[in-house]
């Protein structure tokens, strides 16, 4: 199955990236090159019109007054609350079904198909039934839209982990007489953690674009509502602010999974 | 001596293909017994049957008089790949076997502090597998069988995949932990019975007292050989006893008269 393999490369890549040792100069080259980037971006946009470009001075002051008007700071709240809550949701089901059609034959074929199937459909395509479902009001439809965005990368992770324990582990476990439950904290959850992991990084992305796709259609609240707000009005400066603090948001919450990740699987640092 | 494990007719195919055949063999308390025979020639299988991972086709084997047909704590066994969790740190990783025996807390710290103690890995109780040497993984695993002071030890190529000089050293190692344990007068248990299953001649001279031959597959048993060179023993002073070239020729020409 061709989106189980993208998934497995995936992990292998976030692997591979340790690779490269973390060395002193390192910061100092990612921070050089987003201001060469900015300074270009500067010197270039007055030659534009300012209905399309804008350079990034005039962002930042866009920026400022969004904060002092408070808009930005009530959309980021909205925005997190469903952000967070979806893809908590999603951890929860996609951990609990990647474990269980990883584990069990029943549930593999139980589930199997249904999987794929949602998976093959763009998810984008379910936002308008999402609004209906949930009667376009309040979180539960943004939130909804964020767990379908969400749950795929999860459970289809989780489920690789799962059935790539080390079979000699099994066999040790066996060997020493483990208990059903010893046998999952002890080998099968540790052992898959990292796929889990992987497949939450890979969540964050998709969730972050379910957030906005469904504040575009469903809410019409949050950051994804100041973007076509702005955008509607050619208030170009306006509408890259909340598209910068979404890219801002992917960074942090992709660093926070990397920070718990080296914090409960230290052994990985093992990997070359 | 009671016997301590006796296989019986024991037969195990895989499909069509025969892995072993009628083996018959019986292991004394507190015995060394090498099983030597050419690789995929089915030795670890018979291991695993002996510690119930396997089940025979026919045939059965018999530990203290009862018939294997699980693990049990009274078994302990070392893997040639050692088996180690990556996410557990020494004293885990040491403590796993005698916690999942349902020994007492403090109990088995007790053991995992005296076993880590013993295969001289003090000072690395925090460390991970992936920070220690081949050498230094492998005893983790051996203080992980060994804290369950068992009755029967298994090992499955434990030095197999060892470099030459760190394979000496733990040979040593096993020797000196061995013998101190039989010769303990402060009433410890005595040592187990061990199946160490190589297919290094040297190794099985060093370290058993009797050396089982098998053939190629469908393995049956060449010969039984009594190492009759005295313990305790070292490594150096197997390899300069008098007797040691003899045994060594013997078990090379009954490995290559199957292999022709």
């Amino acid at each position: 199955m061709s989106i189980r393999e993208a998934q497995a490369q995936v992990v292998t890549a976030a692997k591979r990236r340790s690779l490269f040792k973390a060395r002193p100069g390192d910061w100092t080259v990612r921070i050089g090159s987003i201001a060469v980037f900015f300074l270009i971006w500067e010197f270039l946009a007055p030659g534009w019109n300012p209905l399309i470009i804008r350079p990034p001075t005039a962002i930042a002051k866009a920026f400022v007054e969004l904060v002092e008007s408070g808009e930005l700071q009530t959309a980021l709240v909205i925005s997190m609350r469903s952000f967070v809550a979806g893809l908590a949701i999603a951890i929860v089901i996609g951990v609990f079904l990647g474990v269980a059609t990883g584990r069990w034959r029943f549930a593999y074929n139980a589930f199997d198909p249904l999987v794929s199937a949602f998976y093959s459909v763009p998810s984008v395509a379910l936002i308008p039934l999402i609004g209906f479902i949930f009667k376009f009001q309040g979180d539960a439809p943004r939130v909804a839209a964020v767990a379908l965005f969400c749950v795929f990368p999860v459970l289809i992770n989780t489920q690789q982990g799962v059935r790539n324990v080390d079979r000699g582990l099994l066999e040790v476990a066996r060997a020493f007489n483990t208990s059903e439950r010893r046998l999952w904290t002890d080998v099968i959850l540790p052992s898959s953690l990292p796929y889990m992991l992987a497949g939450i990084r890979l969540a964050i992305g998709r969730g972050l674009i379910g957030m906005i796709v469904a504040e575009f259609f469903i809410g019409l609240v949050g950051l994804g509502y100041l973007i076509i707000q702005y955008g509607n009005v050619f208030r170009i400066d306006r509408m890259f602010v909340p598209v910068i603090v979404v890219a801002a948001l992917g960074i942090v919450f992709m660093g926070l999974v990397q920070w718990i990740e080296s914090r409960v699987a230290p052994w990985l640092r093992r990997e070359q | 001596m009671i016997e301590r494990i006796v296989v019986e007719r024991a037969t195990k195919q895989y499909g069509a293909v025969s892995v072993f055949q009628d083996l018959d063999l019986s292991i004394r308390d507190g015995e060394t017994v090498c099983i030597l025979g050419p690789s995929g020639c089915g030795k670890t299988t018979l291991l695993r049957t002996m510690h119930g991972l396997i089940t025979l086709d026919s045939g059965r084997i018999l530990v203290d008089g009862t018939p294997v047909s699980r693990p049990r704590h009274n078994v302990a066994m070392v893997f040639q790949h050692f088996g180690l969790m990556p996410w557990k740190r020494v004293t885990e990783n040491v403590a796993y076997g005698v916690e999942l025996a349902g020994l007492p807390p403090e109990q088995v710290k007790e053991r995992v502090r005296r076993f880590i103690a013993m295969v001289g890995l003090e000072g690395f109780e925090r460390h991970y597998p992936y920070q220690l040497s081949g050498g230094m993984q492998q005893r983790v695993g051996l203080a992980r069988a060994l804290s369950l002071e068992p009755d029967v030890l298994l090992m499955d190529e434990p030095f197999g995949s060892l470099d030459a000089q760190t394979r000496e050293i733990l040979q040593d190692e096993l020797l000196r932990i061995y013998q101190r344990g039989s010769s303990d007068a402060a009433g410890r248990k005595a040592p187990p019975a061990m199946v160490f299953i190589t297919h290094s001649i040297e190794e099985s001279i060093a370290l058993g007292d009797r050396i089982v031959v098998l053939s190629s597959r469908p393995a049956t048993i060449r010969e039984v050989l009594t190492v009759d060179i005295p313990r305790p023993r070292t490594v150096a002073s197997v390899i300069a006893h008098p007797r040691f070239v003899e045994l060594r020729d013997r078990c090379w020409r009954l490995l290559r008269e199957k292999a022709a």
